[in-house]
This record gives structure tokens, C-alpha cells and sequence, in this order.
């Protein structure tokens, strides 16, 4: 089934904005929950597009990426114990 | 002098007393020409020492516009003692393939850096990149810009992206590589642009490309699909060469063994005995190889190069899964394609690309590296994803589990059965 990629985004940011009031930064796997009958593939680039459009923003450690709600968070704030890059 | 000051600090320069240059100097000196980012750098780490914990936090919101990865962001601590390294963030600039630069390149991002960064680098990062240590969050586009536009070089992969692939120095300079390091190398970086910016991976996923099993980029041990030359027909002997060695008109290891009398050379216990296939011998003055026992672990062509050469039907081993000690230890990568040609466009290596990532994407957990994917999932799974017939070369050890599992495509009707017809032959 061909899934609309605005409907997915629109989808994506949803699921993300209700989740980032508990947790602020979130995995891509935790993002395929938004829209189970889309591909990994699909989520991702979706996702990345939502980046682009400031909706949504990365967080990196160096070593891994989550992804973020702007305004959600404080990124000084958010440090988890990495042991390599 | 330029107007920096520097902190005292005692613990650091007592690094400086070693036999070896250190890099307490180099920092030093940099500040002393009028970089204060330097000495406060020196100066929280000589807090660090004293507090014996990091004074750096991990991590944030940084990048460049519509990238994902290269730039990792990192703050001070203690940005009220040392402002100047309030931010100090990485840049990741992928380096050419093989390494080769120009005089005049280099020259270029050093003044770039020295007026946009902290004016240090470090010549290379362990994935292979350039990285510019240290800047603020301000420069980070005007850094991408200049080196974008002018010196036509793009960031490197971070987070959980493909990283930049690497390569040995292959045909450009080594005549025992199988494959054409450099185009492998180029070619993977371009096709998969998009995954080595934007985060699309449960972690990081390298490539590194080796043109004979020498694997001087040490692929096997770093990457997650690690690419390594060789070849399929016979190793190629010079029989007179051979002889010469034998006599000593030539140096083995190619002069390699000096400095202090090793003796004569002695084919036998240097070569023949070393072979960890036993599968070569002497015919009279004849060296002879059993090329089918070979296992191409380089060693006789090591010792001899001008009488022996890898063959000349050449491609590469593919293997996957290697991984630094984070979880469960280290790992090497496992065998997966025993031979497979690596002639551009590389349709058939891509395509096995495509089955694993989509494997990896999906099952794979946070933070999971590809290696520990396998390793939880099983060879057999790995194998069944990859489409790839297992062979005997898969195996590393006798079998510890003596099951064997048959997928229900494998077994003929599936796993349904029809009870009633059971039961007309089977009392209950
Ligand atoms: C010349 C004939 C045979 C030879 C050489 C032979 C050899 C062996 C060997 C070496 C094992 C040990 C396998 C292991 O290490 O786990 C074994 C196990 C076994 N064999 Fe045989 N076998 C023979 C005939 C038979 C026959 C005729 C039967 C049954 C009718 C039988 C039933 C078994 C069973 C049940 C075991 C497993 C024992 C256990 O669970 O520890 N074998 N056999
Ligand atoms: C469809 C046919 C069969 C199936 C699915 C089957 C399945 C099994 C299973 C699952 C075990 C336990 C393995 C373990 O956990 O150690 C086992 C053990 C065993 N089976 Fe069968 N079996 C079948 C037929 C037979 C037949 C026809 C015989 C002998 C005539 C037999 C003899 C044994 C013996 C001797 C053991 C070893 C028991 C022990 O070591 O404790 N099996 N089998
Ligand atoms: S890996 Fe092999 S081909 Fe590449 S530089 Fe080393 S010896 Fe040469
Ligand atoms: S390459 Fe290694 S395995 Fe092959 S013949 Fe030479 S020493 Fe033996």
C-alpha cells in the first residue's frame, strides 16, 4: 500500500509532540510506532524531512542520533552515557 | 606574545617530560600564538585530572542545515572558568579517499580553521575522517559553506548514519590490490549520500574497503561490512626469483629484516612451514602451491614479493559484522560472500547492501550495531536474509547446538496437516 508521505509526516509529528511530553528525545524505532504499516525506510525519511522543515531536530551524541520536538526538553540538558563516538 | 592567558597547570605538563612529543606541547604552543581556546582547554583538562571525571557534557541540538551528521556537538562544564570553550564543537570533513591531498588544500582548511575554529585538528579520526576540533555553534554553517564551496569537500558521517567509508592506498600505490580501493570507496560515498548524512540506522554502519587480504585499512576489525580484496585463479610465481631468494640476491620481506644479522634465509622455516594451509612444498629448486588449500592469507607474497603475486582473476571477500567492546566484547567481522566481483557499478554488492540494511532497520534494536544483530539473530538468520547459500567457509567451529530448524517453506505442505487423515492412520 503506497502511504502518503504528508500523511505520514503529518502522523509522525503528532505521535512525537504527545510523546515528547514524557520523554524529550526519542529513537527512529520508537518513531516507527507512529505508523506501523509504513517501512523503516519510509519513517526515516520522513522524518528527516520534518527535520529540514524545523519541525522536528536531531539530537546527537556523537555516536548515536534521537530526534526531538523544538521547545521540548533541554538540550544541555539531555546527556546519555555514551562510551564511544 | 599575543594576549592569551594561560592556567597553571601542573598535571598536564608533566606530560611534557616523556621521551615522546606530546600533545600538551602542541595545544600549548598553538594558544601561546594567540589561541585562548587552546589554554583553556589545557586548563579544563587539568580539572578533570584534579576531579578525575570529564568536564565536557555529551552531545546536543547542533548541525548544519539539512544534515544529520558531522558535527557533534560539545559543551563545557565549567564554561564560567574557560569561556572560550563554551562551545567546542567537532566538525567530521570526509577525507579523500586514500588520503591523498594537496599541499595547497591542506593549507586552506588550516587558515579556514584557524579563523573559524580552534585552529586544531586531528589528522585523522578513527572512522578515517579530518576533524576539526573545536568551534562555536555560530560558525558551524560559515565552517560548511567554506568548505562546500571552496574547497569542494563535504562533512563526514556522526550518529547513527552510515560513517564515511574508507580505503586503503590500493592500485594508487600498492601493487598487490585486487581491487580499485579508491572508486569502491568514491562510489559507495556518492551512492549512499543520504544515508550518510541523515540519521537512518538503529546506530553507526561502516564500510571499509582493503584491496588484499593484508587489510591495511583493517576493515575486518572496524566495520560493519568490510570489503577485502582478492583474487581466484593461482598465485603467480617467479620461479628465478624464487631462487634468488633462496641464494640471497634478494631480501625477503623486502629488506624488511635489518638492523641485526637474522641469518641466512631459509624458504623453509620462513615460508613453507609458516603457510597456515600447509599447502606449499619444494620440488626440487621448484617452489609448489596447492592453490585450492590456499587460504590467500598473503603471508608467502609478504615475504617474497618479487617471486610471488596474488592472482590475476581478481574481486573481493565480503564480510560483516565487526565492532568495537561495548556490548558483549569485540568482534571481527564474519565471512558472508567468499567471492564476489567488484567492477563499478557494483550492482550486485549494492543489492546485498539493500537486503541486510532493510533487515538491520527492521529488527534491529537501539543502539545495536550490525555485528550484535547477527550475533542475536543467528548466522543461519543473517544468511537467510541475505539471500546467501551457506557453505562450509561460514562455519568457524564444530556445532555446539545440535538442532536444526527448518524454516516451513523448507518442509514440503507447510506445517499443516490435515488430523482427520492422520487419524485414519493413527489411533489416538
Ligand atoms: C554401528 C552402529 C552404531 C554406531 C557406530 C553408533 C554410534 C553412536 C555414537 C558415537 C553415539 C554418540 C553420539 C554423541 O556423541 O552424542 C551414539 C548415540 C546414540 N545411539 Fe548409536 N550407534 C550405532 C547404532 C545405534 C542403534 C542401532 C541405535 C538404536 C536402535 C542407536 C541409538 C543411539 C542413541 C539413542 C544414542 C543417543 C544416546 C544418548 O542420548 O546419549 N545407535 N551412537
Ligand atoms: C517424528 C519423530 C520424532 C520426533 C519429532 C522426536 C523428537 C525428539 C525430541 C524433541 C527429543 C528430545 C531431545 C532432547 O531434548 O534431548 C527426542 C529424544 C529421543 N528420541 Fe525422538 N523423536 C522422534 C522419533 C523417535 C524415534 C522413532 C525413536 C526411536 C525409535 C526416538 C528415540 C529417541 C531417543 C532415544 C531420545 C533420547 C532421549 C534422551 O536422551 O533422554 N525418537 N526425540
Ligand atoms: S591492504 Fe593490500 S592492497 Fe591495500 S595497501 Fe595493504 S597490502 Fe596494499
Ligand atoms: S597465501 Fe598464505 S595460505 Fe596461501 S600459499 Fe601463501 S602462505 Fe599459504
Amino acid at each position: 500500500m503506497a502511504i502518503d508521505k504528508e500523511e505520514l509526516k503529518q502522523k509522525i509529528l503528532e505521535f512525537a509532540t504527545k510523546k515528547a511530553k514524557h520523554k524529550s528525545k526519542m529513537y527512529i524505532k520508537d518513531l516507527y510506532k507512529a505508523a506501523p504499516d509504513a517501512s523503516p525506510r519510509q519513517i526515516k525519511n520522513a522524518a528527516n524531512e520534518l527535520v529540514r522543515e524545523g519541525k522536528l531536530e536531531f539530537f546527537s551524541s556523537g555516536s548515536t542520533t534521537m530526534y526531538g520536538v523544538p521547545g521540548f526538553g533541554k538540550s544541555e540538558k539531555d546527556q546519555f552515557g555514551e562510551l564511544e563516538e | 606574545m599575543a594576549d592569551v592567558k594561560k592556567h597553571d597547570t601542573p598535571m598536564c605538563d608533566e606530560l611534557k617530560s616523556g621521551p615522546w612529543p606530546s600533545f600538551v606541547d602542541d595545544i600549548e604552543q598553538k594558544g601561546l600564538k594567540g589561541k585562548q581556546d587552546c589554554l583553556d582547554l589545557l586548563g579544563q583538562l587539568e580539572l578533570s585530572y584534579v576531579h578525575k571525571e570529564t568536564h565536557w557534557k555529551h552531545g546536543g541540538i547542533v548541525g548544519v542545515f539539512g544534515y544529520g551528521g558531522g558535527v557533534i556537538g560539545r559543551y563545557s562544564d565549567v564554561p564560567d572558568k574557560f569561556p572560550s570553550i563554551a562551545h567546542f564543537h567537532t566538525m567530521r570533513v570526509n577525507q579523500p579517499a586514500s588520503k591523498f591531498y594537496s599541499s595547497a588544500y591542506l593549507r586552506k582548511v588550516c587558515d579556514m580553521w584557524d579563523h573559524r575554529g580552534s585552529g586544531m585538528t586531528n589528522f585523522h579520526g578513527s572512522t578515517g575522517d579530518m576533524i576539526l576540533l573545536g568551534t562555536t555553534t555560530d560558525q558551524l554553517e560559515p565552517v560548511f559553506y567554506d568548505l562546500t564551496h571552496q574547497m569542494s569537500v563535504d562533512l563526514g558521517g556522526s550518529g547513527s548514519n552510515l560513517r564515511t567509508p574508507a580505503c586503503c592506498i590500493g592500485k594508487a600505490r600498492c601493487e598487490w590490490s585486487c581491487l580499485d580501493t579508491q572508486q569502491i570507496c568514491y562510489d559507495l560515498t556518492q551512492t549512499y549520500q543520504d544515508e550518510l548524512h541523515r540519521p537512518a540506522f538503529p546506530y553507526k554502519f561502516k564500510f571499509k574497503v582493503s584491496g588484499c587480504p593484508n587489510d591495511c585499512v583493517a576493515a575486518i576489525a572496524r566495520s560493519c561490512c568490510s570489503i577485502i580484496g582478492t583474487w581466484k585463479d593461482d598465485i603467480r610465481i617467479d620461479q628465478e626469483a624464487v631462487k634468488a631468494y633462496i641464494g640471497g640476491e634478494l631480501k625477503p620481506n623486502a629488506g624488511a629484516f635489518s638492523g641485526r644479522d637474522w641469518g641466512p634465509f631459509d624458504i623453509q622455516k620462513e615460508v613453507i612451514d609458516l603457510c597456515p594451509s600447509e599447502c606449499m612444498w619444494m620440488d626440487g629448486d621448484e617452489l609448489k602451491i596447492d592453490n585450492k588449500e590456499c587460504t590467500r592469507c598473503m603471508h608467502c607474497i609478504n615475504v617474497m614479493p618479487e617471486a610471488l603475486r596474488p592472482g590475476t582473476d581478481t574481486g573481493a571477500t565480503i564480510l560483516c559484522g565487526a565492532k568495537a567492546p561495548i556490548l558483549d566484547g569485540a568482534q571481527m567481522s564474519t565471512l558472508a560472500i567468499p567471492f564476489i566481483r567488484m567492477e563499478a557499478p557494483y550492482d550486485e554488492f549494492k543489492d546485498f547492501v539493500d537486503k541486510i540494511w532493510d533487515w538491520w532497520m527492521e529488527l534491529g534494536k537501539n543502539r545495536e550495531r550490525f555485528g550484535e544483530l547477527i550475533q542475536r539473530k543467528s548466522l543461519q538468520e543473517f544468511l537467510r536474509i541475505a539471500e546467501l547459500k551457506p557453505i562450509p567457509q561460514h562455519v568457524k567451529e564444530p556445532r555446539s547446538n545440535p538442532y536444526v530448524f527448518w524454516q516451513e517453506s523448507e518442509v514440503e505442505g507447510g506445517w499443516e496437516r490435515d488430523i482427520k487423515a492422520f487419524r485414519a492412520r493413527h489411533a489416538a
